[in-house]
């Protein structure tokens, strides 16, 4: 894994003549920005001044109106100016740092995971009604093929108010990064890893609630009693179960969990791992009112980046001891 | 009269209701237990393999390849007590483990593909096997919790369910490998 003080390098004689010609590009943004902005509220309040003086007090709800129109204008505006930059930005910067990491890893802003493979996680059992997928990486760290992008997955429902008028609601059912890995052992069958919220609060009395999770499939009981606070485990066989989350991978996963501070969900379906990892913020943005020639910008996307990464030595997945070459 | 055949009632379909918990509890540590012999068997499987892939090349440990066709035999043979079967596993797991350690000193041996196939295979049977007595561990506990825990333990005792046995970790399995002891043999 590439170190910080690699980074520095990297930045003074790679990323930093890259990121000259954007910083000017951004500056150049901002006073565009700046300047639509006072064109259009010059605009927008002529408009209401003369409809003031005009309507009296019976029209000052119509002052709304240019108000209204006004601010979608400068969203519009600020939208077009900034998306060509965001695009930029992206290929420019994230594409070199993931080259960074390893020359193997391709990164493409446009896609991300497929929902069939999403869905074949068992991770969120309820199919979403709205996905999306960007900003993948994918390749092959030594033997282990990975791939990760963020994901937004929501469903929605419908409701009518006692005028007749329907509503729909969106809500989340994950956002963050969802990574995949080939896992260095082979097996059949699914085992999913959850954050385990019934024990945590409800102590003996949640763990009698988890095992009758019938949507689940059964209660994995772990040894490491670490652990079984943090997760529970779901499973269609306990011998498999136990097979792949060896007393040493169940600490790595811990550990892992603790470096991120994020709520994770893991599941092991065919062969493969699944691991999402749950994020407020939309990750590898830029920041268009905040310099970009400032290295500590270059390490945050670094350790996001290193983080995710990470995983395959986290878990240890080029270890390959088992008859899985 | 009306009352007490109530709780008459009562107190039988309760009966019921812990002796079946008891049996299924107990079912599922057989059948974890048969899992474990299943995988047992795929080690034993393995061994002629091994000894023949290791033959030709180790000429000092001839005595170990001795000593782990002797214990699979020995594994194979007849009805053993599950104490007794597990002494012998146990035992096999040792000596495996030293010819795999011994088996370092020998750079063609290690380098020959059956033999690393086979160090794999055997490496992932090893994995299961541990698996397999972890979730026959975890159905013990299962079932003894069900054998102890008041008001269950009247009834277990009435009805004669008995406390079941973990696996344990042999003392062979527990000690580091001694290449130098074995270079002795």
């Amino acid at each position: 894994m590439k170190t910080i003080e690699d980074l520095k390098k990297f930045y003074r004689e790679t990323l930093y003549v890259a990121l000259l010609p954007l910083e000017k590009q951004r500056k150049k943004i901002i006073s565009v920005i700046t300047i639509s902005g006072i064109v259009i509220g010059a605009v927008v309040l002529i408009i209401c001044l003369i409809i003031m003086g005009s309507a009296k007090n019976g029209g000052l709800v119509f002052v709304m109106i240019p108000v209204v129109i006004g601010l979608i204008a400068f969203g519009i505006s600020y939208y077009i100016v900034s998306k060509g930059y965001k695009r930029q930005f992206k290929s420019a910067i994230i594409e070199k740092l993931v080259k960074f990491f390893d020359e193997s890893l391709f990164y493409d802003q446009e896609s991300g995971i497929p929902v069939s493979k999403y869905m074949t996680s068992r991770i969120f059992p309820k199919d979403p009604d709205r996905y999306k997928g960007e900003d993948y990486i994918g390749g092959k760290l030594d033997k282990t093929e990975i791939e990760f992008s963020e994901v937004h997955s929501e469903y929605k429902t419908e409701s009518t108010d006692s005028k007749g008028n329907r509503h729909t609601t969106w809500h989340t059912i994950f956002k963050g990064i969802f990574f995949i890995a080939d896992f260095n052992k082979s097996f059949d069958g699914v085992t999913v890893i959850l954050p385990d919220v019934a024990e945590r609060m409800f102590g003996f009395l949640g763990k009698m609630l988890q095992e009758y999770n019938f949507t689940r499939g059964k209660l994995i009981k772990l040894e490491d009693p670490e652990f079984e606070k943090e997760f529970a485990v779901y499973g269609d066989n306990q011998v498999t179960a136990r097979y792949i989350l060896s007393t040493s991978l169940m600490e790595r996963i811990m550990e892992f969990k603790k470096k991120t501070g994020r709520p994770i969900h893991l599941s092991f379906v065919n062969s493969k791992v699944y691991i999402a990892v749950s994020y407020d913020k939309n990750l590898f943005e830029p920041k268009l009112f905040n310099t970009i020639l400032d290295f500590n910008m270059v390490l945050e996307y670094y350790k996001d980046l290193a983080l995710l990464i990470g995983i395959v030595e986290d878990l240890n997945l080029n270890n390959r001891i088992w008859s899985k070459s | 009269m009306k009352y007490f055949v109530l709780v008459l009632g009562i107190l039988f379909v309760v009966i019921v209701f812990i002796f079946n918990f008891l049996v299924v509890k107990r079912n599922q540590v057989r059948n974890a237990l048969s899992t474990v012999n299943t995988l047992l068997k795929k080690r034993y499987d393995l061994i002629p393999n091994l000894v023949e892939a290791v033959k030709g090349y180790v000429k000092h440990e001839g005595t170990l390849l001795t000593e782990i066709t002797r214990l699979r035999a020995e594994a194979l043979s007849g009805q053993k007590s599950r104490e007794a079967k597990e002494a012998v596993d146990n035992e096999i797991a040792g000596t495996l483990k030293s010819i795999m350690a011994v088996s370092e000193n020998y750079p063609d041996l290690k380098a020959s593909n059956n033999f690393m196939h086979l160090q794999k295979t055997l490496n992932e049977v090893e994995e299961q096997i541990s698996a397999g007595r972890r979730a026959y561990n975890a159905s013990v506990n299962d079932y003894n919790n069900g054998v102890m825990m008041f008001p269950m333990n009247i009834i277990a005792g009435l009805l004669g369910f008995k406390e079941g046995d973990f696996f344990s970790i042999g003392e062979k399995e527990r000690e580091n490998v001694n290449i130098g002891e074995q270079f002795k043999k």
